[in-house]
Parts: C-alpha cells; sequence; structure tokens
C-alpha cells in the first residue's frame, strides 16, 4: 500500500480551513437539533399541547396551497412561452421572471396598502362610483392573502427553472405528438408536466424553502406560523428553550422536505444526457387564441410586477421630500456596506470549501459540499436563534478575555455586534456562492490544474495562478448573487442587527409596520430596482450562454 | 536503467477490476517509448501514474537512480521533473504563448526564462507567436505550444497523450515528423501513447501494447507489427 501522507499533508492548509468553515457552520446548527434531547420545561408542555398542531397546521397550509398555485402558474407559464408565439411573447418570456425582484414583504405591504379602506382602489369605487363595499372582499392581511402573495412572488423559481428545461429539452417528444395528432392540453398534460416533473419539483422545493424562511409576510399579515411562533416564545415570552425546541421542529420539517423532494425528482436530474438539445419550434397562436394567451401573462405580469411596482412610484413621488435626506443615506450606506463585507467574506469562504472539495476525492469533500448547500433551506427563523445561542455562549465564554481587555467591559459583546448578523449571513447564503463557484470550477475542467501540478506549481502556487484567474467570472457572478440576496434580507437582519443598526430592508418593514406604508415605498423601490439588475444580468447572459 | 517501472497497480474509484493490472517497464535514457492500445484499455491512465497525478495501490517508479513511487514515498506531481502534454493541451486560455511556457520555470531569473522561451519556441518552429494567445492559435501551432511548454523546465521524462489526436489527417503526418525530430533533437526521454500503429511505428524506438490494463507484448516497431 503507497502511503499516501505526503499528498495529504499538500492538501492541509485547504483542508483544515475548510474543516473550520463547516463545523462554524455545523455547531449552531446542531446546538438546535440537540435541544431536542434536554429536558423540556413547563412552557413546552403548553405548546405542544394547545399550540403546536395549530403552528404545524397554519405552516402547512400555506405550503401546500402556495406550493400547488406555483406548480400551476409556473408550468402553464412555461409551456405557453416555451411552445407557443403570441403577442408579445418574447417580452413576457423574461419580465415575467421580475416578480422574483420584489420580496414578499414588501409585496405584502404594498398590497395592503393598494387595497385597504383609504388606498386607491377603494377610494376610487367609493369616490367616483358611489359604491358601498363590504370589506372583508379587500382584507388581504389573511392565510389566503399571504397564500397569493407568495404564490405571485415565487412562482418564477418554479416557471424560470421549467421553462428552461422545456425549451431545452422537449422539443423532439412536443413535435412528435403534435405528428401524432395531440390537442396541446393533451401534450400539456401527457407529456409536459410527466417530462418536467424534475424540474417542477426542483422549483416548488426552492418555493416551499422560502415560505418557510418566510418572516416579513405573516408577521405583518398576524398570521400564526413557525417562523413568528419560534421568535414570539423568545422575545415576547423569554423562552429560549422552547424556542429552541420549536426551531428543531421546523428543521425536523424541512428535512423531510429535502427528503420529499428528493424521492419525488427521481432518478432523472434536470436533463436527459440522450438526447440532444435543440431547441423547440413554436407554434403560432392567431386570434382569439393568441389574445387569450397574452391576456392570461399581462395578467400575471400586472398583478406580480407592475401594479405593485407603479403603486410603490406613486407613493415614492408622495414622500420623496421627506425620506431622501441624510438618513436615507446612511442607511443605504449601511446597507451596501454590509452586503459587501458579507458577500465578500461569503465568497473567500466558498472558493476555499469549493477548490477543496474538488482535489480531494475523499467522504469529507462530499459531507462538506452537502452541508454548504444545506445552510440555504434552514429557514431564517432557526438560523437566528442557533446564533444568538451560540454567540451568547462564546460571549460567556470569552468573558474573561473581554475583563482583561477592558475591566469595565459589559458582558455581551460579539452577540451585541454586527458580526453575529455577518455570520448568520455566511451560513444562509453560502451555499448561493458555492454552487456558483462549483460550476465555474465543474466548467474548466482539470485537466488546466493537472498541467500546472506537472509543471513544477503546488496546490496553492496553482490555485493563484492558474484557477483562480479561470473562475473569475464564476467568482464575480457568485458575488453578485449574494449581494443582492442579502440586500433583500429581512428575518435575520430583523432580528441579529445590533442596537440601532438599519438596513433598507429592516427601515421600510418597520415603516409599514408602522402603518407608514407610504414611507417604506423609496427603500423598497430601491431593493427592487438592484434586483431587477441582477435578475436582468443573470437571465441574459444565461441566455446567451445556452445559445 | 533510466526509467524503472515495476508491478504497477491501480484502479479507479468506482470501477470493478484493476484499471492498470501489473504494468512493468524499462526504459533507457534519450528512448522513445510508445504505448499502444485501444479506448479505454489504460494507456492515460499508465501516463497519469507516472505524472503523479493518480496514486497507485502498489508498484515501484524509480527515474533516473531516484525512487519516485515505492510503499513508502509518493513524490507529488510538481516535484517529479515529469513533464506532459495533454490529450486536450490544457493550455492556460489566459495566459500567452510566451507566459504559457514561463510557467513552468520556477527558480530562474527572468532574462534565463527570455532565453529559454526563445529557445524551445525556436525548437517548435513558433518564434513570431510568442505574444498571441492560445485561442488565436490554429489546432497544430497549440499542439506545438503545449510540446514546448512541456520542454521547458528540462523534464526527465516527457510523456505524450495522443498527441495528434485533435488535428487532421494532413497535419498528422506533417507534424509526426517535426516531433520526431524535436525529441530526437533534444534527447530526451520519452513516452507517447496512441491508439494508432503508424503513429507508433514512425515514432517510437519500443512498442508496449496495453490491453485492458496488461502488457500483451513488447519489443522493437518491426518485430511488434509485422
Ligand atoms: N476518472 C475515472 N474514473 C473512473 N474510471 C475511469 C476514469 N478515467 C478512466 N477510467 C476508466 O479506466 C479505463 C482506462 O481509461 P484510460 O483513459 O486510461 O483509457 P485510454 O486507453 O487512455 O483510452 P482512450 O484511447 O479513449 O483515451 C477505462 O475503462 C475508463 O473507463
Ligand atoms: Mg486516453
Amino acid at each position: 500500500m503507497i502511503k499516501i501522507n505526503k499528498v495529504k499533508q499538500n492538501l492541509n492548509a485547504w483542508s483544515v480551513l475548510s474543516f473550520i468553515f463547516i463545523m462554524l457552520i455545523i455547531l449552531p446548527n446542531l446546538n438546535i437539533l440537540g435541544g431536542i434531547f434536554s429536558p423540556a420545561n413547563e412552557n413546552w408542555q403548553h405548546i405542544k399541547t394547545f399550540l403546536l398542531q395549530d403552528y404545524i397546521f397554519k405552516t402547512l397550509k400555506l405550503v401546500v396551497f402556495t406550493g400547488l398555485f406555483t406548480i400551476i402558474l409556473g408550468t402553464s407559464l412555461s409551456w405557453l412561452i416555451s411552445a407557443f408565439d403570441f403577442p408579445l411573447r418574447n417580452f413576457f418570456k423574461w419580465s415575467l421572471v421580475f416578480s422574483l425582484a420584489i420580496p414578499p414583504y414588501i409585496a405584502a405591504y404594498t398590497y395592503n396598502g393598494l387595497l385597504n379602506y383609504t388606498g386607491i382602489i377603494q377610494t376610487f369605487l367609493r369616490g367616483t362610483l358611489h359604491l358601498q363595499i363590504n370589506q372583508k372582499y379587500f382584507d388581504i392581511m389573511s392565510e389566503k392573502g399571504a397564500i397569493f402573495i407568495f404564490t405571485m412572488f415565487l412562482f418564477p423559481y418554479v416557471y424560470t427553472i421549467t421553462q428552461a428545461f422545456l425549451e431545452k429539452q422537449s422539443a423532439a417528444l412536443i413535435e412528435n405528438a403534435r405528428i401524432l395528432g395531440r390537442s396541446p392540453l393533451e401534450i400539456f398534460f401527457y407529456i409536459i408536466i410527466p417530462i418536467s416533473r424534475a424540474a417542477i419539483v426542483g422549483g416548488t422545493s426552492l418555493v416551499i424553502l422560502e415560505v418557510l424562511n418566510d418572516y416579513g409576510v405573516v408577521k405583518y399579515f398576524g398570521i400564526t406560523t413557525f417562523s413568528t411562533a419560534i421568535f414570539q416564545t423568545w422575545f415576547a415570552f423569554g423562552d429560549i428553550n422552547s424556542a429552541i425546541r420549536l426551531s428543531a421542529v421546523l428543521l425536523l420539517i424541512v428535512f423531510v422536505i429535502l427528503f420529499l423532494e428528493k424521492i419525488l425528482r427521481g432518478r432523472k436530474r434536470f436533463s436527459f444526457t440522450t438526447t440532444k438539445s435543440r431547441p423547440i419550434t413554436r407554434q403560432k397562436l392567431v386570434g382569439i387564441k393568441g389574445m387569450v394567451a397574452f391576456s392570461y401573462c399581462l395578467t400575471i405580469f400586472s398583478l406580480g410586477f407592475l401594479i405593485p411596482t407603479l403603486q410603490l412610484l406613486y407613493w415614492s413621488l408622495l414622500t420623496y421630500q421627506k425620506i431622501l435626506n441624510g438618513k436615507f443615506l446612511s442607511l443605504l450606506v449601511n446597507t451596501v456596506f454590509v452586503s459587501l463585507l458579507a458577500a465578500g467574506l461569503i465568497v473567500i469562504i466558498a472558493v476555499v470549501i469549493a477548490n477543496y472539495c474538488r482535489i480531494s476525492s475523499g467522504l469529507a469533500a462530499k459531507i462538506y459540499s452537502k452541508v454548504t448547500t444545506l445552510g440555504y433551506s434552514i429557514p431564517g427563523a432557526v438560523i437566528a436563534i442557533a446564533v444568538i445561542v451560540f454567540f451568547i455562549n462564546l460571549d460567556h465564554r470569552l468573558y474573561w478575555f473581554y475583563k482583561f481587555l477592558n475591566p469595565e467591559t459589559g458582558k455581551l459583546i460579539l452577540s451585541s455586534s454586527l458580526v453575529m448578523l455577518i455570520f448568520a449571513y455566511v451560513i444562509r447564503f453560502l451555499a448561493i456562492g458555492f454552487n456558483s463557484i462549483e460550476s465555474g470550477f465543474e466548467k474548466n475542467g482539470v485537466s488546466f490544474f493537472e498541467a500546472s501540478r506537472t509543471l513544477g506549481m503546488n496546490i496553492t502556487e496553482t490555485f493563484w495562478k492558474v484557477d483562480l484567474p479561470m473562475i473569475r467570472p464564476a467568482v464575480i457572478s457568485g458575488f453578485l448573487l449574494v449581494f443582492v440576496d442579502i440586500l433583500k434580507e429581512l428575518p435575520l437582519t430583523l432580528i441579529l442587527r445590533p442596537f440601532n443598526f438599519d438596513t433598507l430592508a429592516t427601515k421600510a418593514f418597520e415603516y409599514a409596520n408602522d402603518e407608514m406604508i407610504h414611507e417604506a415605498s423609496i427603500a423598497s423601490l430601491f431593493i427592487i430596482a438592484v434586483s431587477i439588475i441582477a435578475i436582468y444580468f443573470f437571465y441574459k447572459t444565461g441566455d446567451k450562454e445556452a445559445e | 536503467m533510466f526509467v524503472k517501472i515495476k508491478g504497477l497497480n491501480f484502479r479507479y474509484k468506482n470501477a470493478q477490476e484493476e484499471t492498470i493490472n501489473d504494468f512493468h517497464l524499462r526504459i533507457n535514457k534519450g528512448e522513445i517509448v510508445s504505448i499502444l492500445g485501444q479506448s479505454g484499455s489504460g494507456k492515460s491512465t499508465v501516463l497519469r501514474l507516472l505524472a503523479g497525478l493518480e496514486i497507485p495501490s502498489s508498484g515501484v517508479i524509480i527515474i533516473d537512480n531516484l525512487v519516485i513511487v515505492d510503499d513508502n514515498n509518493f513524490v507529488l506531481p510538481e516535484k517529479r521533473g515529469v513533464g506532459m502534454v495533454f490529450q486536450d493541451y490544457a493550455l492556460f486560455p489566459h495566459m500567452t504563448v510566451e507566459e504559457n511556457i514561463m510557467f513552468g520555470l520556477k527558480k530562474i531569473d527572468r532574462k534565463a526564462k527570455k532565453i529559454r522561451v526563445e529557445e524551445v519556441l525556436a525548437l517548435v518552429n513558433l518564434k513570431e507567436f510568442s505574444k498571441r494567445y492560445p485561442y488565436e492559435l490554429s489546432g497544430g501551432q497549440q499542439q506545438r505550444v503545449a510540446l514546448a511548454r512541456a520542454l521547458a523546465p528540462q523534464p526527465f521524462l516527457l510523456l505524450l497523450d495522443e498527441p495528434f489526436s485533435n488535428l487532421d489527417k494532413d497535419l498528422q503526418l506533417k507534424i509526426r515528423e517535426e516531433l520526431k525530430g524535436i525529441l530526437k533533437a533534444t534527447g530526451i526521454t520519452a513516452i507517447f501513447v496512441t491508439h494508432d500503429q503508424e503513429d507508433a511505428k514512425a515514432l517510437a524506438d519500443r512498442i508496449v501494447i496495453l490491453e485492458d490494463g496488461k502488457i500483451l507484448r513488447e519489443g522493437k516497431p518491426q518485430e511488434i507489427l509485422e
């Protein structure tokens, strides 16, 4: 047996760093799962008997209906766009994705402002048409309303994945079915749905994870789900123990969902490898059919993007004089600063782990890449609790050191600083940077790396001279994706930010919660604009690469 | 003997059987040996083992009296002094021809590097191309740059993996002759891998026929390919 210690030694710096990063991600979450085994207190008995069922039921209701409706919207739209030509089809193809630029919490208060008693719609009906309307038809702040918001603003996850799949992979099948005399609807149910199952399941599971992650919408609408319950248990009742238990239950639900996804997706990945991909020839829809397709897309585009954006623009005209001042500027600086800092850190960590995983073929590498991607599936509420517990613990242990540095010190140093928030961002968004960089490495293959080794460069030298320059585009796009995601992030920022530290997202949400919806508009628009630029950039470049 | 390989065994992680089974070879200094075999017979794998890109489960490799691999040693690829020309050339796309060639020249000063680059570029007849990027070169030119890059650090042993597979037939014949000239001019010890008998016959001093990871026959070209 050849001894390979020396080979390993050379990987050491990379493996040690990766190990440390991975441990930092796992430890806080392990704490949560461990919480299940600690003895329960009285309060937990109460929660378990009277409330838990309700949390589970309400959360699942949101998940199931949002999942169902996003599947319906997402697949029908992707099929229309892939297989047919109708007025403005090319415009809708990418503008339908814009819904993703509006975070659901922003959509929630925008729609509420639009529909409530003083909102533009009711005012119009009352003032101009002299109609007296029953308020209950306009109340969006309900479970049904939340399902509507989630559906309209998350369906692009299903739409983009399925559409890309259909456009590239389904030509032969659809054309054959057409030649065999099947109607479009038959084709949809017997061909499209079954072949794109993996894509649909993948997209839907992203939607579901987003719903579980959400805190803004349900908090604003006053719906008790796991997210809100976890924070309430902690902050209103001061019961850490039960909050940890609730988090653990939610985490288990997430694991079940990920497991189901794996089963439902089946052994197929998103693409066949056997068939040569060839773009589909689109069928022209003329006359009434074309108009129906057009109207359908227009309705979704309006509800999911145009109407809320116009409303926000209108409000921003009303408020910009009041809002745009030094305070707003410092808000902007804050936001950009933490986002840049965290995105930079995430990209560095992602590069280290991705490079290690690529070179080492061992079991550890497999586990690392799984753990890294798992972070994105953990709901914000769980990460928040995990990170707080972790840091308070850390502060206790480091207290002697703080005291040594400064005898007057308070007890909570790290846990009242930005470090904690950035740490949480890393756990949640590392997956996004990692995926981007990993695919960059995959695209380049190993032969450049190996060539460099045979020319006398070791792993680290090769990394700086060959790998890094070659994966630069992937690093940049990973950085941008993470940056935008952090810019929009609400639950973690809201809970973990230091005292008096606001970002655009938290400020907008605060305004909305204080019945100052109009004032929230400019911050919201800023977030939306940045997201649109990012979406446009990625969708367009992705499109070009596909060609 | 300049290169000694004994009892080399190797299996890829997900493979059922040994990919390389008891491979052995002895090469004299300045000799060109060709490994001939069908696709999947394990030719590239042998080269990867010699370059240090894969770790054998057992075996001994000795080059110039230095133990490269045995039960207690494994010299890393960057420390072996074994050059390799890859099947797909693997020229670094973000570096010019000159920078590609300089890449392997580590321990000498910049001026000496420049001189060495000139030398090897002259050897492969590409003097005017030093400032170009790989994508600005034809397939044959890329192949020659890859060769120049591998030769520049003056390796003990040069490995060539199907050096002609990406070229069309006419060019193959031309470059084959050139390559022979270049290799003989430098007096380097080389192993080159091919599935084409003609290549082997034209270039090799000795031929090893590989089948399913095992050596089937070995000898002079005239003896092996009657
Ligand atoms: N990375 C790998 N993992 C697992 N098996 C591999 C790997 N690379 C090659 N193999 C298998 O090992 C065997 C030998 O492969 P190798 O690449 O050495 O063949 P080759 O003789 O160079 O073929 P070709 O002429 O097609 O290049 C083949 O059966 C191949 O499928
Ligand atoms: Mg090969």
